[in-house]
Parts: C-alpha cells; structure tokens; sequence
C-alpha cells in the first residue's frame, strides 16, 4: 500500500489480528474476510447482515479485485442496483463508515480531502 | 435520476470553461507554440511577443506598476512557494489567518519545523471575517510578512485586506494576498488593497486551464531566487539572472498556459467581472435561502452574503459529508467538493474538522436551474 501520514491500530477481530486505520478501515483490504464483516457490523448493531447488504459488499469486493480501486459512485449505483441514498440507509453509518467501511476497500479519505 | 452533470465546484476549478478559450489555445499554441524568448528566430520572438503582452495584461488586471514583476508559476500554491521561501529569512515572524488555505500553512508550517521562523494565524469572527485587529495584535518587530487569503476557499467571505494592509504599513510590515479565490470574482487591485504581492491561479475565476498563475510584484517587494537554470538570459554566466521576472522563472514557460490565462481573461473582460459577480450573488443567496429552509441543514457564516464570493458551506445532521457528496454526485448529478478544503484550521474553528463538510461553489455558467436541482436534492438527502 502507499505511504500514508495516517496512523494504524491493530485489533483482534473474529479471531484474527488486523490493522485499521485511525477511522476504523482495514489498513490492508486483502485481511477482510466475510467474519470480519460480520464482526465489525455486530459493532455497529447489525445483528447479521441480510441479503442486500452482503450483495452490496460483494459488489464492492468484486470491484475492488478486478478494477483495483473502489467502485465511484455511479459504477456503485449501477453495480448494486439502489440509488445511494438507498444505500446510505442500508447501513447504519452510511455508505463511508459503513458499506465501504464494512466491506474492507480503502479509506476514501485521502482523495477527498 | 438524471445524468446532467450540475457543476457546484467551480472553487477547486471552474468548469466547463469558455469554448473560446479553449480554441485559442489550440489555435495559438498550434501557430507559435515555442520556446518563449529563447533563440533568435522570428516565431521564438512572437511566443516572447505574446508572453510579454500577457504580463502586462496580467498587471493592468490586477492594477500593478510594472509587467517585469508579473512573474509566471504553476499556480497560486507555486506562487506562494516562491514568495514565501524568497522573503523570508532566518529568525522572522509571520502571519497569516486561520481561514488560510494549506498553500499558505503548509510552507509556513514547514518553515517553522526546521526552526527558521515563527508564525501566528489570526482569528475569523462568527461572520467569517479576520478583524484587522487581531492581525495588528500579531505583529512582532521581527514581523516579516503578512501573508492571508483575500476570500476563504472555504466560506466564501472576502476578507478586509485595505484596512489590514494599512494596519501593518503603519508597523512597516507588507502583505501579500492569495487571490485565489478572488481573482475574477471581485477586483483585486494592488494599489486599492495596499498589498505588496498577489499570488494568482489561472485555472478558477480567470476562466484558464489548470497548470499557469503566478505572482504579482509591487517593486518594492524583493523576492530572492529559490528555483535556478535556464532564463534564456545570461546563459554564458552559471549565476541565476537577476532581473525580473526571470529571477523568479527557470525554465520554459507554460506557454500554453499563459495564452489560456489570456483567453480566459478575454473571456471575463467580455462578460465583466462585475457582471459575473452580480449574477452569481443572486444565485448564492437563492442557494442560502432554499438551503437554510430544510430542518436538518446547517450553514456557516452564511446570515449575510454582501461581503461573499459565491461559496457556501453545509452539513446535514446525521449524515456524513462524504455521504452526501456521493449521493449528489451519483443520484442527482450534483458535483461538489466534501472534505476539510485544504483549510485545516478554519475548520477547526467552525467545529468541522473531523467529518469536513459540503462545500457549494459557484460559477459564471451556473444557473438557476443548478441552484433549484440542489436545494431539492439536499432536501431528500436531509429529509431522509
């Protein structure tokens, strides 16, 4: 991964040991695993997730394995099938803390900012 | 849903730009498009020709004395690059505002960290103004330079630069201004303002292409070389040439750019400044009120626009700006820019510095058709 100014914590998480960064992003998207997800939306009072939210993450995985880089936001309209509003609703932290946040890509901060 | 692009992010670039500027620099470009100044065939001298035109365009447009001290760069983050690291010295002190921009912080920051100078910022008040009190109060016999945004990228307000200036004459202390924000949305003169430089951007309210600004010198102002090479002068001698503007310039110009830069300012001399301005400030008050009418949105410094350039900041409660620039962007196609602005310590202020916020910004080619799509998309985004 690149350089980054941003800090890094190491949890346990679904047994495992990971990296996130300073927002609660996996610091490397290849340690994302499907308990993984499950783990850190238990943290933000998903039961479990349900059939849309898993094709939404699947989506973005998807993405992310064969383009390299997060879906933009049409590509995530288009790929998931709901607007982003609907999707900003799916989760309950919203489409950056929590679709993008829970599915492992990259923390979209540095491009933003 | 639609697909029609509504461009609110004319304060990081304005877009689209004049299809006339555009063609004249292709055109021009395809016809002179050589080294400026260097050799001694007829086309190197008419690319000369047009880049010295251009300096002296550029220093009527912003009312300074002579076109030698229209220096060229990058941009305005260039530009202040090469002010800021040609001014100061060892041991000084400078101030700049807390609304700056990081063109601005960041060099000065820098500076600090390997123990060449101090630096304060100045407050801004709830109203998004930096009193030129405070900034009297920060001046220190050792006071170098007053360096400060003329108007926040980040909430639009146009600073008191005259009175500030005027301020700091009386303590000896030159200002220099990043008219980034500024420069083609009010006038920017140096002798009205009173300040010793101005540090420009083609590509935002000058209608040019990304990659040309520069500085504007009032010649009592010395810059020293940071940059050294090639100047077309000199060329026999390994020392830097020392007049200006070429002390300030190494290596060949962006001459594309600069005939941009002049096409972009034909462009804003045909519809004129003021007219522009006008225009855009009836559509930043449609956007205010339409805005400030839906439960859930917050705007900052926003109660009185007289003294603004068309920028204005939003959160919606409960919703993370990044999140609704996407939603914008890729339900409504509403293109704006979320973040922290570059402008970390006006953010601090204003209590936004850890999600950012929504930032609207406006431009000659907006319409009130643009202002209506996003009031009604921020409402569904807010009423969600």
């Amino acid at each position: 991964m690149a350089e980054t100014a941003r800090s890094r914590a190491l949890r346990t998480v679904a047994g495992r040991p990971v990296y996130f960064d300073d927002e609660g992003f996996f610091w490397d998207p290849d340690d994302w695993s499907d308990e993984a997800a499950e783990a850190l939306a238990r943290e933000v009072g998903i039961d479990r997730l349900d059939e849309v939210q898993w094709r939404v993450l699947r989506f973005m995985r998807a993405h992310y394995a064969h383009h390299g880089r997060s879906p933009m936001n049409r590509e995530l309209r288009v790929g998931t099938g709901l607007s982003l509003l609907e999707l900003e609703r799916l989760f309950p932290d919203g489409i950056k803390m929590g679709a993008r946040r829970l599915a492992g890509l990259p923390n979209p901060q540095t491009c933003l900012d | 849903m639609t697909e029609r692009l509504v461009y609110l992010d004319n304060a990081a670039t304005t877009f689209p730009k004049p299809p006339a500027m555009l063609r004249t620099m292709v055109e021009t470009y395809a016809r002179i498009g050589v080294s400026p100044g260097r050799g001694n065939h007829d086309l190197a001298a008419q690319a000369g020709e047009l880049v010295d035109e251009a300096r002296s365009r550029v220093a009527r447009f912003f009312g300074a004395p002579d076109p030698q001290r229209v220096v060229f760069g990058a941009n305005a983050t260039d530009a202040l690059n090469t002010l800021i690291g040609g001014v100061v010295r060892p041991g000084d002190h400078v101030v700049t505002t807390r609304l700056d921009h990081n063109s601005v912080l960041r060099p000065l920051h820098h500076l600090a960290e390997i123990g060449a100078i101090t630096w304060d910022a100045a407050p801004f008040d709830g109203r998004g103004y930096v009193d030129p009190d405070a900034v009297a109060a920060l001046l220190r016999p050792e006071t170098r330079l007053v360096v400060m945004t003329h108007a926040s990228n980040v909430l639009g307000t146009v600073q008191p630069v005259a009175e500030i200036a005027r301020r700091c004459a009386e303590r000896g202390v030159r200002v220099v201004i990043d008219a980034a924000q500024s420069a083609g949305k009010v006038p920017v003169d140096m002798g009205a303002l009173g300040v010793a430089g101005i540090a420009f951007t083609g590509h935002k309210s000058l209608y040019g292409p990304s990659g040309i600004g520069g500085l504007v010198l009032r010649p009592d102002l010395e810059v020293e070389t940071t940059r050294f090479g090639g100047t077309g002068m000199d060329s026999a001698s390994l020392v830097h040439t020392r007049s200006y503007p070429l002390r300030l310039e190494a290596g060949t110009l962006n001459l594309l750019g600069v005939i941009g830069l002049v096409a972009g300012m034909d462009f804003l001399h045909a519809e004129g400044v003021e007219a522009i301005h006008a225009r855009e400030a009836r559509l930043l008050a449609r956007l205010r009120d339409g805005l400030a009418a839906i439960p859930g949105v917050t705007l900052y410094a926003a109660d009185d626009l007289a003294g603004h350039v068309a920028v204005l900041l939003a959160t919606v409660a409960g919703i993370h700006p990044q999140d609704v620039g996407a939603i914008l962007d890729g339900d409504f196609g509403i293109a704006v820019r979320v973040g922290v602005h570059c402008a970390p310590l006006a953010h601090r202020e204003l209590g936004t510095i850890d999600r950012g916020a929504i930032r609207f910004s406006l431009g000659a080619f907006t319409t009130a058709e643009d202002i209506d799509a996003a009031v009604a998309a921020m409402e569904t985004i807010a009423g969600g």
